[in-house]
């Protein structure tokens, strides 16, 4: 295949051109793509754009359909052999549930700030800053929880039972579950619909602090175009770094065991090569070294949390 | 057709794989083979045309017409054509106007493809360049893919099964037990065709037809005469990618030149009684028996049922060699394969009157020929 400077900046020109709303005429998996792809499989569709042409292009996300709409993301490709980074035009199966309609009394409709990162990345810290900086236009969403109250929590949580925590799920009042393996309990957590709508109503964003599958919940429930999604990691160069210097502020916190500390860094592990296969789901990773930096980039990245 | 023009010689390598056979050895194989049972000699032919789809890639090969000229003492005029899987048909196409235009009264036409010697990623890539390199392959296409979107858009379109369309490379296996030059000459069941690893969804891997070394060779005539006139040569073709087709469920191509080949012929279709279709994929045979006009749309699996539950009922008789799912599919070699194999046959049969249909990428050339058995 031509892979020349030249040749990669056609199809590059070409690949903004598709950046455009489609529906799919047909797809199909590859179970071996070719060689610099990767080994996985490897979706890919006919569509028809909104302007009336079609393209052959990869799919993301699962259960696609003939008929469906689908959204285009710009992502990385590969890299090519001379380290040019080719980008290409993905498109993107929305979940089937759409965010609840806009209302004009409404600031954010249908829009949520998620945080994602590992135990003791500093989520809280800086969801706190963010309610401080931003107090009259976001609130932080309670998270439902079964596990026990302990020293440390500061309101973020709403405790209940296994048995109550069942009962809404079933209700499906509770729109994004997980379970989180503990030596200790039986550890639930999960979102309610209604508190989300609830901030919304008030006029005010949603902010998410939550973890990898809390995550993909939300997204499946409201769509993935409803969440400006935000991955934090620990500062680090290598995986060990990182791992490190959540250690060291876990321990630092002093409020949990040992073997609490323990089970959060395996998931903390998990939640790092989560990054890396889910990159999708997160519009932006940003690594918590500095307050100051990562306040600024909200600023920049939320201008209408700065104007509100 | 111009005027009566015969096939007087003509001989094949078995397809499958020839680690001990180079492209030349291949080549030069089924050119003696050729001229041996044929009543001309080598120095009657006074044109070679050698259809090549890969040598460049897989066997660091081009300017093949010369090669195979030079097999021959004298060295006629040679010219290579490359159609990717319709490169055969191309070739015989292109033989037959330069007899009719008097430009050559004896031509031996030669398909020939050496794939085993690069690796699978090569093979595949290669390949790739039958399909359009801006629309189809940036996006990560291989070929199995690219009739995977045909055959998932054909099933929610006609509401074929998984398990209909393994009964296709099923009747293929079967038939090719008979054929002595066949790749896989071994009985597959629909269900193991079913449960076969997933290639290209909802495409299996005995949905597809395999990588093979090969080469096939004929000789046509204007000069000499046998029992095998050329009724009809047509060559048509469509888009390179799929996208910019209105459909993906039939290739436009393959209707156009049956209907322009029956009329060359002054034929009626239920005049054939045997019929050598490009099965690339399972899905394609579907396509292809509604394309030319043997089934209904949405309904060419009905001839591959009859095939499986009553082969001997049938009047009309597809794929007998195996097709290119059992019987091999060295690329080029194709087309020319299915041709000679058609006189076969016919003269097996005592019939009259057979189709060798061949095509190129997702049908976006067609090479169509009619051969007549003359009583």
């Amino acid at each position: 295949m031509p892979e020349s400077s030249p040749s990669i900046a056609r199809r590059q020109a070409e690949e903004r051109r598709r950046m455009q709303e489609g529906t799919i005429l047909s797809f199909t998996t590859l179970a071996h793509p070719p060689e610099h792809f990767g080994a996985g499989h490897r979706s890919i569709a006919l569509i028809k754009l909104a302007d009336g042409s079609k393209v052959m292009a990869p799919l993301t996300g699962s259960k696609p359909a003939i008929g469906m709409m689908v959204i285009p993301r710009m992502r990385l490709s590969y890299v090519a052999k001379d380290h040019l980074r080719i980008y290409e035009v993905a498109y993107e199966i929305p979940a089937t549930k759409t965010a609840p309609v806009s209302e004009e009394t409404i600031a954010f409709p249908g829009y949520i700030l998620a945080l994602t990162g590992p135990s003791g990345v500093g989520k809280t810290t800086i969801a706190r800053m963010l309610v401080s900086m931003f107090s009259t236009s976001s609130r932080n969403v309670p998270i439902l929880t079964t596990r026990t109250k302990k020293k440390g929590d500061d309101g973020e949580y709403v405790y209940m039972t296994k048995k109550e925590f069942d009962r809404l799920q079933r209700a499906g009042e509770i729109i994004a579950a997980t379970n989180i393996p503990s030596r200790s309990e039986d550890r639930w957590y999960g979102y309610r619909a209604s508190d989300i709508k609830a901030i919304w109503n008030a006029g005010l964003l949603p902010i998410v602090i939550t973890e990898m599958h809390l995550l993909q919940g939300l997204g499946e429930h409201f769509g993935r175009r409803s969440i400006l999604s935000f991955g934090l990691l620990p500062p680090g160069k290598s995986k060990r770094a990182m791992l490190s210097s959540l250690l060291h502020r876990l321990r630092g916190r002093g409020r949990e065991t040992e073997e609490n500390i323990q089970d959060r860094l395996k998931n903390a592990e998990l939640d790092l090569a989560f990054f890396k296969e889910r990159r999708d789901l997160f519009d932006h990773l940003i690594v918590n070294e500095d307050l100051d930096v990562v306040a600024s980039l909200f600023r920049e990245t939320v201008p209408a949390l700065g104007k509100a | 057709m111009e005027k009566p023009l015969f096939l007087i010689g003509s001989s094949q390598t078995r397809f499958g794989e020839h680690w001990d056979k180079s492209l030349r050895d291949l080549a030069r194989e089924v050119v003696d083979g050729a001229i041996e049972h044929s009543p001309a000699t080598a120095l009657d032919i006074d044109m070679v045309i050698v259809a090549n789809m890969i040598g460049e890639v897989a066997s660091d090969q081009a300017h093949m017409g010369a090669m195979v000229a030079s097999f021959l003492p004298h060295k006629p005029p040679a010219i290579r054509v490359e159609a990717a899987c319709a490169s055969g048909s191309v070739a015989i196409h292109t033989a037959c106007a330069l007899l009719e235009s008097n430009r050559a009264q004896t031509i031996l036409v030669i398909g020939a493809e050496k794939m085993t010697d690069a690796t699978n990623d090569q093979i595949a890539s290669a390949l790739m360049g039958a399909a359009d390199s801006e629309q189809d392959r940036p996006a990560g296409l291989t070929f199995p893919g690219i009739f995977g979107l045909v055959a998932q858009r054909y099933m929610h379109d006609y509401g074929l099964t998984r398990d209909q369309l393994s009964l296709v490379s099923a009747v293929h296996h079967r038939q090719a037990l008979e054929n002595p030059f066949a790749q896989f000459r071994m009985e597959v069941k629909p269900e193991a065709v079913s449960k076969s690893s997933p290639i290209a969804d909802p495409l299996r891997l005995l949905d597809c037809s395999p990588i093979s070394d090969g080469a096939a060779a004929c000789i046509l005539s204007t000069k000499y005469q046998s029992n095998f006139r050329v009724a009809a040569s047509q060559l048509t073709t469509d888009t390179l990618s799929l996208a910019d087709r209105p459909s993906l469920t039939s290739f436009s191509a393959s209707k156009k030149a049956m209907e322009k080949a029956l009329a060359e012929a002054a034929i009626d279709r239920d005049e054939i009684s045997h019929v050598e279709t490009h099965d690339c994929f399972s899905i394609a045979a579907v396509i292809n028996m509604e394309d030319l006009g043997f089934a209904n749309e949405g309904d060419g699996i009905s001839i591959y049922r009859e095939l499986y539950e009553r082969p001997t009922m049938m009047g009309l008789q597809v794929n007998k060699s195996g097709g290119l799912k059992a019987c091999g599919h060295p690329v080029a070699a194709t087309g020319i394969k299915q041709f000679i194999d058609i006189a076969k046959q016919l003269k097996a049969a005592g019939t009259r009157y057979g189709l060798s249909h061949n095509f190129g990428g997702a049908g976006a050339t067609c090479g169509l020929h009619i051969l007549e058995h003359l009583q």
